[in-house]
């Protein structure tokens, strides 16, 4: 039994983060780029669901991961958040990363280009970058900012909220692969993350730790 | 996105349930480029800018005259119909060439005199000189401003401009040029982003707007009708060069696909070139192509020198040039790269470059060294210059980059020193108003013909191999009366919807009257030489034809034609 | 279609101003749009300017082509 609802939670988790968008990428006419820009592009949208599925592997899905070993699974927040965290830092960059290898823009210019353009996608990405950097930051040195334990976790759910709402904005307004399946999948897997947060504060607003 | 569904749309429903209705409305858009174009041309707003000296385009001849004239003292603008470095031809082109760089034992003289041979007499020897010796130093100054760095010319063009804070008005297609009491006054034209007419008011005006053609499929001259010239015919200037052909080739498969028929050299850095003189793409492959039929017999373009035709374009036979040696038609290519020029990678087709001449052959007729034409206060320079720098058939490799460059220099001083001893003129309000009316008037039609569609008939009339390649008298005049009805019937009737087609109204309008030049132009000139070549006149006829055509409006609004003798250039 | 395909567009414009026979335009929201396909030259400069790389091209006119001989 135990075994069974640990098992659906993982395929769950595997067909909705990850089986999903990469049936949508498949199934869908986009171009078909360079293999590196492909790479590059997978790795970014994946860094961005599996940045979906952290809110499903926290806390806030208590209820649901009774079975599984909450150390475990935030050990596997942790490890996965840092990962996601430095492909999302490093995506304006990667974005740009292919003109190193073929002609056109050189890429130092292409980056000033994008980052000075003022459209509203560019700044929801501009800031959301900044909200990955400061949730990753409050995070590695958490034992460090002096602040109670809860705090922090409070913390960490409001700039996680904030983020992935404008990242969700961010994704559907700029993405390359972002089409009518994309998108819906995109809605509904954010709204349903930052809804989990939200009942957690809203409706439970003391759990133990 | 392709699929055309609204993210905004999606965003404004998503964000207003989600509570971010605000994000939605964030957006920071100023509707520019949108081109929603309300055609009451009485609402169209108008600018009005005043410099001493006006450089309309900003190619390679653009970017030297603006600079140089700022440096002369001249308040200076630039007006282009496309973007600094990203329009006309310029952006495309790889080989600058550099004379002296290397050693090299052709000195100044035998390179002027290897040129004339190979371009038959019809080369300005001061022309030809003028660009082999401040060649390098236009190099010199392109290699400080980071042009060999990189195959995109946006940016170097911009470091010499904006360090000397030349105001550059893009995307604004100029229509007209103004002459008050026998002067340049000015020019006129449009934005293609915003209903709006400019006015410039300019002591000076140098048109460095390229060359032109049938927006013909495999060449990017798409954006070029010799708008410039027929400007400048339109006020009295003389123009040369029509009969000449510039012969490139393109290919069978995807022939539009300029890009793709020029292999990888789109994405080169540009590199220099070294004395190398040639006889370069004429119409020799469009003979055999007369001939033979398609596809052409050869093993490579490269080889049609050796296979042996009966009749078709003369080659001079030149001593102590690369023309032996070299035999690619694609000849204007740098000499590292590894793609192929077009027709190399398949079967060729003929017109890829139609309703162009040999660079620097056509366009106003100077009246000096200094890049001046005959109405006073207007210069050329670059493609849009009939200097026959090369002669009507390519020479030099490169040599077309590096002219544009040092008579956009050259013609840059001696438009500055024009503007200090003389007074702006200003342009009338009636002036105005009649500009207005003119430049918008395919915008306020009704009925009319669509740009697009005359477009496809002055194709289809000038453009197969026999009309404007491989000529004789009676098809030509046949094409004439095409060409005519389009003038006097379709011409005035060009009708658009929006900015962007009123655009290609006036560009249809310039290939009308290009196309005319050309017909008679080539019936006028009965012998072959160089790339003009008729059937019925084969030989070179040098008791009679050692002389270019110029062309101008007579008094009566007809056109009109004269010889000026080859050897008739003057120094100031 | 030579301009097939825009995606990954941020909006900045620089294809619009880069196109030297004005083929491309920011639509309503903001987002370069393929307007006028039948006077693209295929060229590729939109592409080789842009920023995220956003545009591909394929070789084909999407209008008849006239050549000289055929
Ligand atoms: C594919 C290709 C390859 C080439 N390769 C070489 C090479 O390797 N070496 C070489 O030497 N040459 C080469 N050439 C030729 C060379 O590119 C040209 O001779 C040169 O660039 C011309 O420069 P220009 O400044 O005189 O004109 P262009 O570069 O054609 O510039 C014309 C300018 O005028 C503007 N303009 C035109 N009409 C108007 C108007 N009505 N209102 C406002 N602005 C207007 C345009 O927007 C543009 O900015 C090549 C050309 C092509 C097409």
């Amino acid at each position: 039994m135990k075994n069974s609802i640990k098992n659906y939670n993982k395929w769950a988790a595997i067909l909705l983060f990850f089986a999903l968008p990469i049936l949508i990428y498949v199934l869908s006419d986009f171009p078909r780029r360079s293999i590196l820009k492909e790479t590059i592009s997978i790795l970014t949208l994946g860094a961005f669901f599996v940045t979906m599925l952290q809110f499903f592997m926290s806390r806030a899905a208590k209820d649901k991961l009774k079975e599984h070993r909450m150390a475990t699974v935030i050990k596997w927040h942790k490890v996965l958040g840092y990962i996601v965290a430095g492909i999302l830092l490093l995506h304006p960059f990667l974005i740009i990363a292919p003109r190193f290898f073929e002609a056109g823009i050189l890429p130092q210019d292409a980056f000033i280009e994008l980052i000075t353009t003022s459209t509203q996608g560019v700044i929801l990405g501009i800031i959301t970058w900044m909200l990955m950097l400061l949730i990753a930051l409050t995070s590695i040195f958490r034992d460090k900012l002096g602040i109670r334990y809860k705090v922090w976790r409070m913390l960490h759910g409001i700039l996680s909220i904030t983020f992935i709402t404008g990242a969700a904005f961010h994704v559907i307004e700029l993405g390359r692969h972002i089409n009518i399946p994309m998108l819906w999948l995109i809605s509904v897997l954010s709204i349903l993350a930052v809804a989990l947060l939200l009942k957690l504060y809203f409706f439970k607003t003391s759990i133990k730790a | 996105m392709a699929k055309n569904i609204s993210r905004r749309e999606f965003i404004a429903t998503a964000g207003a349930t989600a509570g971010f209705a605000a994000l939605a409305s964030m957006g920071l858009y100023s509707g520019w480029g949108s081109n929603d174009s309300d055609t009451n041309s009485d609402q169209l707003d108008s600018k009005e800018l005043n410099c001493d000296v006006l450089v309309i385009g900003s190619g390679m001849a653009g970017l030297f005259a603006a600079v140089k004239a700022h440096d002369a003292g001249a308040k200076t603008i630039m007006v282009s119909k496309g973007r600094l470095g990203s329009s006309g031809q310029t952006p495309f082109a790889k080989g600058i060439f550099e004379f002296g760089a290397q050693k090299s034992n052709v000195t100044l003289d035998e390179f002027v005199k290897q040129v004339s041979e190979s371009a038959l007499g019809t080369n300005n020897p001061i022309y030809t000189r003028q660009m082999a010796e401040h060649s390098k130093a236009r190099v010199g100054e392109l290699r400080e401003w980071g042009f060999f760095d990189s195959p995109l010319y946006n940016k170097s063009f911009n470091r010499p401009i904006k360090d000397r804070n030349i105001p550059v008005v893009e995307r604004v297609t100029i229509t007209h040029l103004i002459k008050e009491n026998g002067k340049i006054a000015g020019a006129a034209g449009f934005s293609i982003d915003a209903k709006k007419i400019y006015f410039f008011n300019a002591k000076s005006v140098i048109l460095c707007t390229g060359a032109g053609g049938f927006k013909p499929n495999g060449f990017p001259i798409n954006d070029l009708t010799h708008d410039g010239t027929i400007m400048a015919y339109d006020i009295g200037a003389k123009v040369t060069g029509k009969e000449w052909n510039d012969g490139h080739p393109g290919r069978s498969i995807n022939p539009a696909a300029c890009y793709d028929g020029w292999g990888d050299m789109f994405e080169q850095k540009p590199n220099t070139t070294s004395v190398s003189i040639r006889h370069d793409l004429g119409v020799d492959m469009n003979y055999m192509a007369y001939q033979q039929g398609n596809p052409i017999k050869m093993g490579h373009p490269g080889e049609m020198n050796n296979v042996t035709l009966e009749g078709g374009p003369k080659r001079p036979v030149l001593q102590g040039s690369g023309m032996e040696s070299e035999k690619r038609p694609g000849g204007k290519r740098p000499p590292k790269g590894k793609g192929a020029p077009p027709g190399m990678g398949g079967t060729p087709v003929g017109g890829s470059s139609a309703g162009m001449a040999i660079h620097k052959s056509e366009g106003l007729v100077p009246i000096n060294d200094r890049c001046e034409s005959n109405i006073p206060g207007l210069y050329a320079a670059g493609d849009a210059l009939g200097s026959y720098m090369a002669g009507a058939i390519y020479t030099q490799i490169g040599s077309s980059l590096a002219g544009s460059a040092v008579q956009g220099g050259v013609a840059g001083e001696a438009a500055a020193t024009y503007a200090s001893g003389v007074k702006q003129l200003e342009l009338s309000v009636d002036k105005k108003k009649e500009l207005k009316d003119k430049i918008f008037a395919p915008l306020s039609r009704d009925a009319g013909y669509s740009p697009a569609w005359v477009t496809q008939t002055l194709q289809g009339i000038m453009i197969p191999n026999f009309v404007l390649y491989i000529k004789k008298a009676n098809l030509m005049q046949a094409a004439l009366a095409y060409i005519e009805e389009l003038r006097d019937h379709h011409m005035p009737l060009l009708r658009a919807s929006d900015l962007h087609e009123l655009r290609l109204a006036h560009e249809t309008a310039n290939m009308i009257v290009s196309a005319e030049m050309k017909l008679k132009a080539s019936l006028m000139r009965t012998e072959s030489r160089c790339s003009h070549y008729r059937l019925d006149y084969p030989e070179t006829d040098n008791d009679n034809w050692q002389a270019w055509i110029n062309i101008y409006k007579g008094k009566d609004g007809s056109m009109k034609f004269e010889k000026q003798a080859f050897d008739s250039v003057r120094r100031s | 279609m030579p301009i097939n395909n825009i995606s990954g567009c941020i909006g900045c414009g620089t294809c619009v101003s880069t196109c030297p026979t004005d083929v491309i335009r920011l639509n309503k929201d903001g987002k370069a749009e393929i307007k006028y396909p039948e006077d693209c030259q295929i060229c590729h400069l939109c592409r080789m300017y842009c920023p995220t790389d956003a545009i591909t091209i394929t070789p084909e006119k999407t209008i008849p082509v006239i050549v000289s001989w055929g």
